[in-house]
């Protein structure tokens, strides 16, 4: 009886797991893509490569971390062929921590300069956004203004006017990370004292409503990326957030030293990819022209081949200096940079 | 044929409890990992801020359900007032609204531009370039998830006093208690239990919830988990702060548990009718309405018709990409909610005929995985499902990935909803009904398919609703766990909110909301035809 029940139970268990598992053992041409970049402008381009290449696209997004936790788990079984990011410290990471293998494609090696590849080309840059000072003209003078530093903004002078959002934020983490690579743990938490006591108020929000707050004299400078400004001219955010960027200024910090503090989206392929070649087609589609103008004029984001201008609304800032910090240091620096804005109370 | 029997529910209740805590103790294994810097920086500078916003948050949260939550349940089930027919169902319709919607929602309504600033603005209630108090704070936070948690002790309270029978109160009125009195002296007790329950699910939830903490910078326990995890790149650590906030959970179970073991039963086969309910006037008549009244506006009305405002903000309208993301989250939901409601009746069932100490420790424990936030749960599930593929892999089975173990999320997060339901509806009718049927010769089986669902019939379907609703609103573990390809309408609305497009959302919002409609519009149906029956 036992016997009878425990088999027929068996048997229900097996046609449980099947009716739920979605069949993945498809013969056609497929690469899949783990990213934790979702932009839905991305979505189209897709399509596009499958319609070039008649490769098929499977996307499986989340966080860095998450993705990273999958990828440990399906250990040498995993599916996974691209890892696509918004951030180079997670680049970086998994780099280091072995999940990525080196990108042969000449093409890519060509096009490419070396600041925006791994040490031995474990991936590439797809696109960059700088982080920058926003500000409102009506409150902040010229001078106040002019050759503007990071450093800078520990000043005196900018006490109660600088908003900024939360250090849970990874452009934040980068941004500290890269000031700790090049002034020192030591230097960079003095300033980061400093500049936490010159906020207008305690971090909120995302970087939209940094300048949303500028613009509303809440605030005289926020630091925010290029291109959510970009999103909000082209009225992507409705009209009153268009009408509120164009109040707004930007300035492009450090252009006397090192250069304005730029990240990263870049993909890698995966250890263990078994599509690599498609991977590899893959990454040299989203560098072609036709993928780089699509990115720039739906993301706002930077091109990374120098064929291809910015979207208009971004190229009316004017082109300026990028700091080239190795992005390798983003991701060694980040767990310290996180321990530092806690010890500095950047909420 | 009784040994068997004894042997199957022992042994099918065990195996199964012990399947759903693997991932749970999981978690808890990371304690036996040793402890790193990381973990000494949290301890010395930042875990006094951590549990201080954390127990605040609980605190402020306890407080505004328990008086909107409990109130509201006594004025409708009590008194007739204007509008009370409508408040009655209206009162459970901010569950649609996830608590990290309603936090989206709240925020771009007190931005500085927003349309709350506008409206006061147009009324001339404040000044031209004034603003309201931002609700980005510790006290926006425990406003949002009080309004958007406190149905879930109006139902469990209003389906406990509905149960409360008739000859009770009509004895205790004919003794010459007063209402005052009577309420605390009989009704209180016999709602006690119900009112723990629904508070302890709103505790987990608070505790365990990111998505709102997150919008709103507030540092607690899990935006800590997560900061350690995704920014540290920590996750031993990150899953130790989580074993704390656990052994905290852990902690409230037992306090309702306490709570509950002094219950009293009260039999309920004899509910009150309409025609017993007292018609308020004047002055009262107007306080109950607006008392009932303004949770239902600001959870639920406002928030739509603000959503319904973005959507004329956008311009591509909904594509074949929500319909998917709409029958993909139906699928889970109803899934999940069936199998999670089948094994809480089986685990209780169990409870009730063996009395043993040990299956009530077992039911205890998946209980907390309503707690375990939903990242942290779908690390766990990812390992064992990887050592679940390699056992299975001459037959080819890949779990890793596919829906299993998403639904296996579901199960395990929401379990403490359906135990909850279905053991407090279960305390609401006597063990001596199974002692007569068990002399009159019924099966085990007998006992439970023939006299206990029907009895259960409401904490059934209130269970399985509980579990739909909780499973559109899932975001972090869906994230996740997820196969190629599949979105919700949870992750949707999450992906243009992170992406700051937020007013492109509307229309997954729109569905999340709409989806969530549909058990409230049943739940309200079945305890209206439950009152019906009687």
């Amino acid at each position: 009886m036992i016997y009878t029940t425990m088999k027929s139970l068996k048997f229900l268990i097996k046609i449980l797991f099947f009716s739920l598992i979605v069949v993945g053992c498809s013969p056609v041409e497929e690469v899949n893509v783990y990213t934790s970049r979702h932009y839905d402008v991305d979505d189209i381009l897709y399509a596009e490569f499958t319609k070039k290449t008649g490769i098929k696209v499977n996307i499986i997004s989340g966080s860095g971390g998450a993705l990273m936790e999958r990828l440990k788990a399906e250990g040498q079984n995993s599916p996974g062929d691209v890892f696509f990011t918004v951030d180079a410290g997670n680049l970086a990471n998994f780099q280091k921590a072995g999940f990525l293998q080196p990108i042969e494609s000449e093409n890519i090696k060509n096009i490419i300069p070396v600041e925006l590849r791994g040490p031995n080309n474990e991936w590439v840059a797809i696109a960059k956004r700088a982080r920058v000072i926003f500000y409102n003209p009506k409150s902040v003078t010229e001078d106040e203004i002019k050759n503007i530093s990071y450093e800078d903004l520990s000043s005196e002078t900018w006490k109660g006017r600088i908003v900024v959002r939360s250090s849970s934020n990874m452009y934040n983490q980068s941004l500290v990370a890269s000031l700790i690579s090049n002034l020192g743990i030591k230097d960079t938490e003095i300033w980061a004292n400093e500049f936490v006591n010159n906020f207008a108020r305690t971090p909120q929000g995302n970087d939209r409503s940094q300048l949303m707050a500028v613009a509303n004299g809440l605030a005289d400078i926020a630091i925010a990326n290029t291109y959510y400004v970009g999103i909000m001219l082209a009225g992507k955010g409705g009209e009153e957030q268009r009408k509120a960027a164009q109040k707004l200024k930007i300035a492009f910090p450090n252009q006397d030293n090192r250069g304005t503090h730029v990240n990263i989206s870049g993909g890698g392929i995966l250890k263990y990819s078994p599509n690599k070649k498609n991977a590899e087609m893959f990454l040299e589609f989203l560098l072609s022209e036709e993928a780089q103008t699509h990115i720039v004029n739906n993301s706002f984001e930077y091109p990374v081949i120098n064929t291809i201008a910015p979207h208009p609304i971004i190229a009316k800032f004017g082109d300026f200096k990028m700091d080239k910090t190795s992005v390798a240091d983003f991701g060694t620096y980040n767990p310290e940079a996180v321990k530092l804005m806690d010890r500095a109370g950047w909420k | 044929m009784k040994q068997f029997n004894l042997n199957f529910w022992n042994i099918f209740t065990s195996f199964i409890a012990l399947t759903f805590s693997v991932p749970i103790i999981l978690v808890f294994l990371s304690l036996f990992f040793g402890f790193n810097d990381n973990f000494d920086h949290i301890v010395n500078v930042v875990l006094l801020e951590y549990s201080l916003n954390s127990l605040l948050l609980v605190v402020g949260v306890s407080l505004i359900v328990l008086f909107i939550g409990v109130i509201s349940a006594l004025l409708v089930t009590t008194f007739r007032f204007t509008g009370s027919k409508i408040l009655e169902w209206a009162l459970i319709l901010p569950l649609a609204i996830p608590p990290y919607l309603l936090a989206y929602v709240m925020t771009e309504m007190f931005e500085y531009s927003g349309s709350a600033n506008s409206i006061f603005r147009s009324l001339n209630l404040i000044s031209e370039d004034a603003a309201l108090p931002t609700i980005r704070s510790l006290s926006g936070a425990i406003i949002v998830f009080g309004i958007a948690l406190y149905p879930y002790v109006y139902l469990i309270t209003r389906v406990a006093l509905m149960n409360i029978s008739k000859p009770i109160l009509e004895s205790a009125r004919v003794l010459g208690s007063n209402n005052f009195k009577s309420f605390t002296k009989i009704v209180l007790p016999l709602i006690r239990p119900a009112i723990f329950a629904g508070l302890a699910l709103v505790c987990m939830e608070t505790l365990s919830d990111f998505g709102a903490v997150q919008h709103f910078a507030i540092p607690t326990f899990t935006t800590g988990i997560f900061r350690t995890w995704l920014g540290m790149y920590d996750l031993i650590t990150a899953m130790q702060l989580a074993s704390i906030l656990l052994l905290v959970i852990c902690l409230m179970i037992f306090l309702e548990r306490k709570q509950r073991a002094n219950a009293e039963y009260s039999l309920s086969n004899d509910s009150r009718e309409d025609s017993d309910l007292i018609q308020l006037k004047g002055i009262k008549n107007f306080l109950a309405s607006f008392f009932c009244l303004v949770p239902v506006l600001a959870g639920f009305i406002i928030p739509l018709f603000e959503i319904i405002s973005w959507s004329v903000e956008i311009t591509n309208i909904f594509s074949i990409k929500f319909i998917y993301a709409s029958l993909n989250t139906m699928l889970l939901a109803i899934t999940a909610g069936i199998i999670t409601t089948m094994l809480a009746i089986l685990f209780n069932f169990n409870l009730r005929i063996s009395k043993s100490k040990h299956s009530k420790l077992i039911n205890d424990f998946i209980s907390m995985g309503y707690g375990v936030p939903g990242l942290i749960l779908a690390i766990g599930i990812t390992q064992c499902l990887t050592y679940f593929d390699l056992i299975l892999s001459d037959i080819g089975i890949i779990v890793t990935g596919s829906l299993f173990g998403l639904i296996f999320a579901y199960v395990i997060k929401s379990y403490a909803l359906t135990n909850n339901v279905l053991e407090s509806n279960y305390k609401q009718f006597s063990t001596s009904i199974d002692e007569s049927a068990r002399i009159l010769g019924a099966s085990k089986f007998t006992l439970l398919g023939n006299i206990h669902i029907p009895l259960l019939k409401t904490g059934i379907f209130t269970s399985v609703l509980l579990v739909v609703s909780e499973v559109v609103k899932e975001l972090p573990a869906t994230l996740i766990l997820r196969p190629f390809n599949f979105d919700t309408l949870a992750v949707t609305v999450y992906t243009y909110a992170s992406e700051e497009r937020i007013y492109e959302a509307a229309f997954p919002a729109l569905f999340i909301i709409l989806i969530g409609l549909i058990p409230i519009y049943f739940i309200s149906n079945m305890i209206r035809s439950s009152k019906g029956l009687n």
